[in-house]
């Protein structure tokens, strides 16, 4: 996380905001192990039936499962359905 | 999601199946163009999913250069084509129109409840008021069309209604009323019953009985043939008078000790048919599902298909019936015999009729309550009847 991000990210913790609408953070939710919505994102990286590989600003968020569909996919947010088994987060190099 | 997949469905959306295997390069490209993509799913080694149709015309070189849309849905797309489809818009429209002119006219009047001379000139009447077939239902009032026939024609009764594309005017003539014998032509007064002649108030024509004759029904009492004073001629004038006679009426009247009712058990089953003219046929359910039952029918008309055919369901339904046996006490059954006996009594006697005596004994074996009752009744037993000159048998008629 870049340190203006950084500290956007704090600064919006501090007013009590959206973390989301100062830092360039991505949003994650999920619905059971059934469902994962990932807000911010800026793409896929990789899409099978047993995993997806998002990034976002800093990371790679990689959904491991079985399978997989794509819900909903736009600028701005995925969701993506299936059974989900482990979420791995790994820092851009 | 669902009112966002229900919302695409009536605006239209298109499925893109691409078998590139980078589906996430093509995903991307799509995304950064702002389409929003749904239902992706990976399809072998390559992917399906859907984008609006909108977005799809908008897109529609840069998505026609990467992959092939499979089919293009929703209902503003469909109603696209039938634009196009100009005959047969017009045709379903002509159709549709044809129905609702078809089923707002009444083409056809029928009149029950009098004969066919009677049904002609109702028909008149009703053309000559403007009202010619075909006419349109909203022309048609019935309460005005109810009192233009009941003013114009001696019926009793005039119920006018709409069945269908049919007028219905039902009628009921009046019953001719009996021959009344005027005040001024010569009649006699017979006994109309057996009885005991109580009193005598004759105010014309000659009285043939007196206070305690026993007369017959048929018998004369006042007779409209008088002499004449002033000569030894007879003469005829009309009858007047009030003859009060004794009656006896006999009762035997019988109620059962123990009787069989009919209960419902709230339980019932109903059968369907389709009713083709006049037919039924049978479609679900089945007949006489319990021994003891209560049957009832009900028609429901299929909205335009009965008023241009003759085609509706007809619903029987089957209520279960038990029959239980009650016992009826004493003086239940003693009062129940004497009110039909008094309403037996009543349609006998005429309404000025006065109960002079009564003696009524009731009895029981192991079926029955029995009543055996005798009825002393006054009332006015006399009947004016028409009475006729004896024709003198001419030469004429002596040789014919």
């Amino acid at each position: 996380m870049s340190k203006f991000n950084n500290f956007r990210s704090k600064l919006a913790d501090e007013l009590e905001i959206p973390n989301n609408a100062l830092s360039d953070n991505f949003e994650l939710r999920m619905h059971g192990n059934k469902k994962v919505i990932i807000e911010n994102h800026l793409g896929l990286t990789v899409y099978d039936d047993d995993m997806v590989s998002i990034k976002t600003n800093d990371q790679y968020i990689t959904i491991k499962g079985s399978k997989f569909k794509i819900e909903e996919i736009n600028n701005y947010k995925v969701i993506v359905k299936g059974n989900i088994k482990e979420i791995i987060f790994s820092m851009k190099e | 999601m669902l009112i966002f997949k229900l919302m695409y469905l009536i605006r239209g959306y298109v499925v893109i199946r691409s078998d590139n295997k980078n589906s996430e390069k093509l995903l991307n490209i799509l995304r950064r163009r702002n389409i929003t993509l749904w239902d992706v799913e990976k399809k072998g080694k390559g992917i399906k999913f859907k984008l609006s149709y909108e977005d799809y015309i908008k897109n529609f070189e840069l998505i026609n250069e990467i992959v092939k849309p499979v089919s293009k849905k929703g209902f503003l797309l469909k109603l696209n084509k039938v634009k196009f489809r100009k005959g047969f818009s017009i045709g379903v429209l002509i159709l549709i129109i044809s129905l609702y002119l078809l089923t707002s006219m009444i083409w056809d009047v029928e009149v029950v409840g009098t004969n066919q001379s009677n049904t002609n000139k109702v028909l008149a009447l009703l053309e000559e008021n403007q009202i010619k077939i075909p006419v349109s239902i909203s022309r048609i009032k019935a309460k005005q069309l109810e009192t233009l026939i009941y003013n114009n024609f001696e019926y009793k009764f005039v119920e006018v209604f709409v069945e269908g594309s049919k007028l219905i005017i039902f009628v009921r003539e009046k019953e001719a009323a009996p021959t009344e014998v005027k005040s001024n032509e010569p009649s006699s007064i017979i006994s109309v019953k057996n009885a005991i002649i109580n009193k005598v108030i004759a105010k014309s024509g000659q009285p043939v009985v007196k206070e305690g004759d026993v007369v017959y029904e048929g018998q004369t009492l006042i007779m409209g043939i008088v002499k004449n004073k002033n000569s030894d001629e007879f003469m005829m004038v009309p009858s007047d008078g009030i003859i009060y006679g004794k009656t006896y009426y006999n009762f035997e009247m019988k109620e059962e000790k123990i009787r069989s009712v009919n209960v419902s058990t709230n339980k019932s089953k109903s059968v369907y048919y389709l009713k083709i003219n006049g037919k039924s046929i049978k479609i679900i359910g089945d007949k006489d599902p319990y021994e003891y039952y209560d049957y009832r029918e009900s028609v429901i008309k299929v909205p335009i298909l009965s008023n241009i055919t003759d085609i509706s369901i007809l619903i029987g339904a089957y209520y279960e019936e038990e029959i239980k046996e009650i016992e009826i006490d004493k003086s239940t059954a003693q009062n129940k015999m004497k009110v039909a006996m008094y309403d037996e009594l009543l349609e006998r006697c005429d309404d000025d009729s006065r109960i002079l005596k009564s003696n009524i004994n009731f009895s029981e074996d192991d079926e029955f309550y029995y009543l055996i009752a005798q009825i002393e009744v006054i009332e006015d037993i006399g009947e004016k009847i028409r009475i006729f000159p004896i024709e003198e048998q001419t030469e004429e008629n002596m040789e014919g």
